[in-house]
């Protein structure tokens, strides 16, 4: 838009993004104090609270979890997304309007009401094993980003690319792979990232889910903020920082941060 | 109240690009003239520039002496159309119409009654509670138009506002809009890209190329009498052949074409021909002619196209490529020779650049 | 054969959504319906619990507030954003997105370190002297409210620069040359069109705040419950769970109803929304 902004805005507006970056700092700050409770400013600069997260137990097995859900779940969503994504803009006259909601269920249902009933219908009443259980709740979690932002991708696809390559010799399942892919991959990563993010830092649905033996890291960050309250909860999220910032890295070197605006 | 528009010497950057220089240009009172070119010609910038959407790096604006260029955009009581009609979608046409009468602090039914108005004199009376959304292209213009027409501005300006509808509405309504304005006698601005729209409806046209005016004139002078080859070329003269007078006699210069060939050129055909110059043509100024005695440029004749009112020969000769018609009554083949007389009625001579 | 090909590439992901999130959020909401002793029984009770009234009550209240702080503070960096010169603005998207890509517990446990009792903002009242005592700040409404909004603000404000980019600035200018000022094409032109998504930003907020559990778990623990964590509490700690179906069931029917009357208002206020 690029109009002027009046001046007490700007002081306004400084206000309002120094209070939503802030807080951040704060941890990263409290991370670091050689204090046994959570300090900030740091008092004394020291690094054990980060090499606690890897002596304790629980905080290994949970990101060694958290981690195998959010790949798998990701991957999942993905599988059954892109297919999904793509009928809905190939055959967008064929397909029922109301079929691009169906994908988008997870985030219209409030999540805690997703969790617990998966928990009572499939959790015990199939009873399938937790990692299972924990796995299906975070890929249909994170399905409507694998749907919408491989869509967005699609939107923007000429389909008449698909049949020039198929009127000259190609066949439709190497199109499919050699054609088209290749082209929505930036839509492809993007959905990937968003996903892994939204799986890796999920509660909401993971609460429910957990049992004996198998949790995810922010669960067990719960746990543990319930007995202990040191800087160990710090450092452990800013280690969970420290790898959304990686993951942001990857996105602005490939695509451009502007992407994850729409 | 007409009144004229003086563009003095403006220069005008996007950042760091200079994209008009040393502009000047006046509009007489109760004149339409048109900004006729390319995309990126600068007639947008310019029509900017007066509206109060950028700012000039040096020159002046004014409107009937009046200095405008410090002024901001809201404070200039100028009329704009725009090329998408940017109706606000949020408000009925009645509504829209009066928009600019409800800045002016002019009463509600005031408003609603001057709005009606205008929007029967657009022939849109029934509209008024319509919401933009439901109309159709043509109906959103005249809104627009009415919309612009209603504050009684002392300036109109026209940013392509035709470029979205359909050929034959196009012509249809730059007729009404010619009307309007003839009727009103508002001094107006157009900018298009459209030639045969600036030259049907405008008292005078500038045509502008890389920021910079090449020629204004009316629309018969730029025809007929183009001031340079860039101007020539724009309004149709597609043949451009350098020439080079190597004898004069009396009235009549004879003047060598590139290949050796000599044309004569009497002066009072052709008018006074200086030593060098540039002899500009439409394809119908070169008659195509299978006889090789009579006077003109040889040629060998390529793909022959049907125009419906003559055939066009695309013609290889030692000036080079050149295009002219002949006549559907002799038919010539790809192939054969043939010979391009100057028609001088279709031609002009330029001075060389 | 074309049909064929399209169902086949949707089918597997909508028999996912269906098989794994309709029929067993369905059987939840259903279950509340076969009480023995009424069909509305389980909701009866729930609302002549006045501890359960309370947290329903609550958890409304604390939706509504962070509602409309977000929606002010969005709209404010928002405004900022959509206004702001190239480098500065992808700055402030930064800014204004990472929040959203750190994990619901750490935006609420930052809270933990400003509130607590030796946290940041008693030490600084403390030092200027304004108070001689930690004030107690955690687990309260407040603190659940403060951090609500500290998690969905970045949220509204996405949605609000989409809207307000969504202005063709051609209707900025048109409003202009007709003679209205920056105060008033903002009141006339730009604030009418930014309603719907104001709307939906505000449903969003909504929905999401009145849906939470690990803030209110967080910052509210049991003194603060609200809906998620009283869900939470019944489902898993005293196991409970028609008692317990009956807050899906309300969570449900409430964001679905809201979300559709909000659409419903939305695409009526402005022909050009694109919800």
């Amino acid at each position: 838009m690029s109009g002027r902004i009046h001046p007490a805005l700007v002081v306004f507006g400084a206000i309002v993004f120094i209070f939503l970056v802030a807080p951040l700092f704060i941890i990263v700050g409290a991370s670091v104090s050689d204090t046994p409770y959570l300090a900030f400013p740091p008092r004394g600069l020291t690094l054990q609270w980060f090499w606690n997260i890897f002596a304790i137990e629980a905080f290994r097995s949970t990101a060694i979890t958290s981690l195998q859900l959010a790949v798998l779940g990701t991957s999942l969503s993905l599988i059954i997304g892109i297919p999904a994504a793509y009928a809905l803009n190939r055959y967008r006259v064929e397909l029922p309007k109301w079929l691009s909601t169906v994908y988008v269920l997870p985030i219209l249902v409030p999540e805690i009401v997703f969790g617990f009933s998966l928990m009572k219908s499939v959790s015990v009443g199939l009873g399938t094993p937790i990692f299972l259980s924990l796995l299906i709740g975070h890929a249909l979690l994170v399905l409507p980003y694998s749907v919408r932002v491989v869509s967005a991708s699609l939107a923007s696809f000429d389909f008449s690319v698909e049949e020039a390559a198929i009127s000259l010799g190609c066949p439709p399942l190497k199109t499919f792979f050699t054609v088209l892919l290749p082209n929505i991959r930036s839509g492809v990563i993007a959905a990937f990232i968003l996903a892994f993010i939204t799986s890796v830092n999920d509660v909401s649905i993971s609460v429910f889910l957990t049992g004996p033996g198998i949790s995810t890291l922010p669960i067990q960050i719960l746990a543990y903020m319930q007995q202990f309250f040191d800087p160990t909860i710090a450092s452990v999220s800013v280690l969970l920082m420290i790898v959304t910032v990686a993951v942001m890295g990857v996105v602005e070197a490939t695509l451009g941060l502007t992407f994850l605006a729409k | 109240m007409t009144v004229s528009l003086e563009i003095n010497s403006i220069t005008a950057h996007y950042g760091t690009t200079k994209v008009l220089e040393n502009l000047s240009l006046l509009v007489k009172a109760g004149e339409l003239v048109s900004l006729l070119g390319a995309s990126g010609c600068g007639k947008t910038t310019t029509l900017r520039l007066v509206a109060g959407f950028l700012t000039p790096t040096s020159g002046t604006i004014a409107l009937g002496g009046k200095d405008l260029t410090r002024l901001p955009a809201y404070r200039r009581d100028i009329g704009l159309v725009f090329q998408n009609y940017a109706l606000f979608p949020h408000l009925s046409v009645r509504d829209n119409v009066a928009f600019g009468l409800k800045q002016r602090g002019i009463a509600g039914v005031e408003r609603s009654m001057k709005a009606d108005d205008m929007l029967a004199r657009v022939g849109l009376s029934a509209l008024g509670a319509r919401f933009p959304s439901e109309l159709s292209g043509g109906q959103k213009q005249r809104v627009a138009l009415a919309r612009a027409l209603v504050i009684e501005p002392p300036l109109l300006m026209f940013d392509e506002p035709l470029s979205n509808l359909d050929a034959k509405l196009r012509v249809d309504m730059r007729v009404e809009i010619r009307q309007l304005q003839r009727a009103n006698g508002t001094t107006s601005v157009y900018v298009t890209h459209d030639q045969e729209e600036a030259f049907s409806i405008s008292d005078r046209v500038a045509i502008m190329h890389q920021g910079r005016i090449m020629q204004f004139d009316t629309p018969e002078e730029l025809y007929q009498r183009p001031a340079n080859a860039f101007v020539a070329r724009f309004v149709g003269f597609e043949n451009l052949i350098p020439m080079k007078v190597v004898a004069r006699k009396g009235e009549v210069a004879t003047a060598q074409a590139p290949g050796g060939v000599t044309l004569d050129f009497p002066q009072r055909r052709f008018g006074a021909v200086p030593d060098d110059f540039v002899l500009a043509t439409r394809a119908d100024g070169l008659a195509v002619s299978a006889d090789p005695a009579s006077a003109g440029i040889p040629c060998r004749l390529g793909l022959r196209t049907y125009l419906g009112r003559a055939y066009q020969y695309q013609c290889e000769t030692e000036a080079g490529h050149l295009i002219a018609n002949g006549s559907l009554a002799e038919p010539l083949a790809s192939g054969s020779a043939a010979r391009l007389v100057p028609v001088p009625e279709q031609c002009c001579v330029l001075k060389p650049e | 054969m074309k049909n064929w090909t399209c169902w086949a590439l949707a089918a597997p992901a909508t028999i996912a959504v269906v098989v794994f999130l309709v029929i067993p959020v369905a059987s939840t909401i259903l279950t509340t319906f076969g009480d023995p002793k009424g069909v509305f029984a389980p909701y009866i009770a729930f609302y002549n619990s006045g501890f359960r009234r309370t947290v329903l009550y609550r958890t409304l209240e604390i939706a509504l507030i962070t509602t409309a702080i977000s929606l002010v503070l969005g709209f404010l960096a928002a405004w900022i954003v959509a206004n702001a010169p190239g480098r500065i603005k992808s700055i402030l998207i930064i800014a204004a997105v990472f929040p959203l890509l750190t994990g619901v517990v750490i935006r609420s446990f930052a809270w933990m370190i400003i509130l607590g009792k030796n946290g940041i903002l008693n030490s600084f009242l403390l030092w200027t002297g304004a108070i001689t005592e930690p004030l107690s700040m955690l687990y309260t409404e407040g603190a659940v409210i403060v951090a609500m909004v500290y998690l969905f603000t970045p949220l509204m404000i996405l949605t609000l620069v989409g809207v307000l980019e969504g202005i063709p600035q051609d209707l900025v200018q048109a409003s202009m040359s007709l003679g209205a000022g920056p105060a008033a094409t903002f009141r006339q032109v730009i604030f009418p069109l930014a309603v719907p998504g104001l709307i939906v930003g505000a449903v969003l907020v909504f929905t999401g705040s009145f849906t939470s559990y690990a803030t209110p778990q967080i910052l509210g623990g049991e003194q603060q419950m609200m809906m998620g964590t009283f869900l939470y509490q019944r489902a898993m700690v005293t196991f409970d769970w028609v008692g317990a179906s009956t807050i899906p069931a309300v969570m449900i029917v409430g964001t679905f109803a809201v979300v559709l009357v909000m659409s419903r208002i939305a695409q009526r206020l402005n022909p050009m929304a694109v919800s």
